[in-house]
């Protein structure tokens, strides 16, 4: 009895800290709520529509002009201008006005009557992905259908039903049926695991800080006094308020994400709530681990900076984990983002049973462990250390 | 005499501003530690550019030499790997829970005889989205595979056509698609660029945040540096950001000339566009770094508040998601930051070969930005060491 008591004392003393001092306020709270509102409603449209895109026609033809607006018409390609010549469409795209430009040479029309087969092409500046790749869906589209309607006419003149004339264009067609996100929705492949990130990046930075700060205020030893000197006890009071708040956050997270926005929850919310508790206490861990592992708490947070940061890319939730070089495949274990972005693949996604996803759970609360490696560690640096800057 | 005063007195703010910063083992870690290593990190992490031969299933329920020929091309191509032949779908989405493949190729059962009686068939493509990139390596090869077997099987529809002829059929009007500047559509090139300068700006702010942020400490504990005492606040901002400045300056040719050329990512820029585009930026997080400082209280406490925000920071410059369509306000938002037009601007002149004259519009913000910073650093400089230590 008289350990809980001591733990809820420091949490107290803790809670009583983390009031008084306005950080805590900004990452905890302020930051996390608009890192989220900021992610979802800055891509709240799901797959970007209307991009600027250009022209230039030198054909001018009524055909090519209907090719025209048939592309303005298109979902993700605006056409904001019409170019006189290839070069000074290029030079728009320098200027960033346009992501990319179709271009119809002189004759065109005329040609492809004659059955000489024109030739026209299309420039996406791919240096921006996703806006050059949409635009280059969308281009594509266009040709194939300019292309149809042209073979399409020439077969109905010779008495094809459509059927027949779609058999003969395109024997064999393709069908993509995107799983679990057939809108391509750029919000819901992105946010998902970029808001759990940001969360987790602030997790193991605060609970490095809230320990650092201890030390640098010369309150260290009064701390773990209050513990009677038993480290377990001191971290679990100082980490829960921590805890109870970071859990409240990840709440509200996956309430932004799918009772606002409704993104596809095909596991129910429990394995979810689950998987949100699981990187909030690993990330808990890591920052512990880092504090005891490195000799000095201002490169446990470089490290622990360093190690959130990483998270992002090595999760492969943008640019799949099967494409990095083998050594960072094997380190993306030792990141909890991953075991995240994995489960809520197999939970929220894709609606499997939890037991797919017990590997990485069992990782997750492994992460528990570390913390015990260095806790005698922790103890004399905190008892012995004398803050010297 | 008079005049040299102040140059002697910048000097001496120089020197001792640049050997406290070198001497202190945390803001090294941010001016010089992190931009070496991020991009190489970085750089090896996207290192392959782009997904190859991603595991892919094929239920074949025609088993004819047409679906199998169709498998065996498409297995050929360089993004798709066909790992297994499942009996029904049971089985290829059971691969698919298991990550052994991600996507799913369909073949009906009557493709074969579809294609034979002059019939369209469909082909069902399925992809996990636990990532887009699947989706189009998948979708990509597939339709490449089938627009070329097209074209033969209406080969066999108009005996005795020409090649010529068939390919007139086909395609009244040919097309052709011409990717510019990143011609492979990699990911490194697409993103590293973007994280240079978001290291340049990032990595100043918590250096400058962390030396700011000491030097609050201190003067709450009426500790002055000795340089600071007799200097007038102007003397002290010069002399400061010139350090900062230099600093940047050789830190910036190793990421915007270096690491490109050690990563092979495009790099076609003229020296004097960058150089001209490079002084304004780094001017600019200078003065952003310093003026932001301001809210610097102790050393530490600046990494955990600025540090998140590289990610929303990234996004906003519209590099990955478009700038056209980003929502009005967050738009505002992101104009406060010199990242974003650094971001747009080093991307068209480093990549898509832009003049000075193109990127005119991202030159004029980042000399607003540091004017209107330098100008809020001075205020802030002038107060913090204006009233005590000027005599």
């Amino acid at each position: 009895m008289k350990g809980l008591q001591q733990i809820v004392a420091i949490a107290k003393r803790e809670q009583k800290r983390m009031l008084q001092r306005g950080i805590y306020t900004f990452c905890m709270v302020i930051a996390p709520v608009v890192a989220f509102l900021f992610f979802t409603t800055l891509m709240g449209e799901g797959l970007p529509a209307e991009l600027p895109a250009g022209v230039v026609d030198e054909d001018n033809t009524a055909t090519t002009r209907e090719v025209i607006r048939n592309l303005d018409a298109f979902q993700q390609t605006n056409i904001i201008e019409h170019y006189p010549d290839v070069a000074s469409a290029r030079k728009a795209m320098q200027r960033g006005k346009i992501y990319s430009f179709y271009y119809i040479p002189k004759g065109t029309t005329q040609l492809a009557i004659s059955g000489k087969q024109p030739t026209v092409s299309f420039y996406t500046a791919a240096s921006y992905l996703i806006p050059g790749s949409l635009e280059y869906r969308d281009m594509k589209m266009m040709s194939e259908y300019a292309s149809g309607a042209v073979g399409r006419a020439t077969l109905y003149a010779k008495g094809y039903t459509e059927d027949q004339a779609m058999a003969v264009l395109q024997p064999i067609k393709m069908e993509m049926h995107a799983v679990n996100n057939p809108g391509l929705n750029y919000s819901i492949y992105l946010c998902n695991t970029i808001l759990p990130g940001i969360l987790m990046l602030l997790i193991m930075q605060v609970s490095i800080y809230s320990i650092y700060v201890e030390l640098k205020e010369e309150t260290s030893k009064e701390w773990l006094a209050m513990a009677d000197n038993d480290i377990v006890k001191a971290l679990l009071g100082k980490l829960l308020p921590q805890i109870v708040t970071w859990s409240l956050m990840g709440l509200f997270c996956l309430l932004i994400l799918y009772g606002v926005w409704h993104f596809p929850l095909h596991s129910g919310i429990w394995p979810m709530i689950l998987n949100m508790f699981l990187l909030i206490n690993a990330s808990l861990a890591l920052g512990v681990f880092f504090c005891g592992a490195l000799p000095s708490l201002r490169w446990a947070l470089s490290l622990a900076t360093l190690w959130g940061v990483l998270s992002f890319p090595i999760s492969g939730f943008s640019f799949p984990q099967m494409s990095f070089p083998a050594p960072l495949r094997g380190l993306s274990w030792l990141f909890p983002l991953r075991h995240y972005f994995l489960i809520y693949v197999d939970q929220a996604l894709n609606g499997l049973p939890l037991y797919y996803s017990w590997l990485n759970i069992a990782i997750q609360i492994a992460f528990w462990a570390l913390p015990i490696l260095v806790l005698g560690r922790l103890k004399k640096f905190l008892l012995e250390y004398h803050y010297t800057h | 005499m008079m005049k040299m005063k102040w140059l002697k007195n910048m000097i001496e703010v120089w020197t001792y501003a640049m050997k406290n910063t070198l001497f202190d083992e945390g803001v090294v870690v941010f001016f010089v530690i992190v931009p070496l290593l991020y991009p190489l990190l970085y750089a090896y992490l996207y290192n392959n550019e782009s997904v190859r031969e991603v595991p892919t299933v094929v239920v074949d329920n025609s088993h004819s030499q047409l679906s199998r020929e169709f498998t065996r091309r498409v297995d050929a191509t360089a993004d798709v790997q066909i790992v297994s032949h499942c009996q029904d779908m049971e089985e290829a989405k059971k691969m698919i829970h298991h990550r052994d493949a991600y996507c799913l190729i369909y073949i009906p059962k009557d493709f074969a005889k579809d294609v034979a009686e002059h019939r369209q068939t469909v082909v069902e493509l399925y992809s996990d989205m636990s990532g887009i990139l699947y989706y189009k390596a998948v979708y990509s090869s597939c339709t490449e595979v089938s627009l070329e077997m097209n074209k033969e099987i209406k080969a066999q529809l108009i005996p005795g056509a020409t090649e010529q002829q068939i390919s007139a059929f086909q395609y009244p009007i040919e097309y052709k698609y011409v990717p510019m500047f990143n011609t492979q559509s990699g990911f490194a090139t697409f993103l590293i660029p973007a994280i240079l300068m978001m290291i340049i700006q990032q990595t100043m702010v918590l250096g400058v945040g962390m030396m700011a942020g000491e030097e609050r400490e201190k003067v709450r504990k009426h500790i002055a540096s000795p340089y600071v005492i007799g200097k007038k606040p102007i003397e002290m901002l010069i002399g400061k950001s010139t350090v900062i400045f230099t600093i940047y300056a050789i830190i910036s040719v190793y990421l915007v000339c270096i690491v490109p050329y050690l990563f092979d990512l495009v790099h076609i820029w003229h020296w004097q566009t960058l150089l001209a585009f490079m002084v304004p930026f780094i001017t600019s997080c200078v003065f952003f770094s310093i003026a932001l400082s301001s809210i610097a209280h102790d050393r530490e406490s600046f990494i955990i508040m600025f540090v998140f925000i590289s990610i929303p920071l990234l996004f906003a410059s519209g590099i990955s998601w478009p700038s056209s369509n980003i929502p009005i306000f967050w738009k505002g938002f992101s104009w406060l930051f010199p990242s974003t037009f650094g971001v747009n601007g080093f991307v068209r002149i480093t990549e898509m070969g832009a003049t000075l004259a193109d990127v005119q519009h991202e030159l004029n913000i980042l000399w607003i930005q540091t004017i209107v910073y330098f100008i809020i650093s001075y205020i802030v400089y002038k107060r913090t060491y204006g009233k005590q230590l000027w005599a």
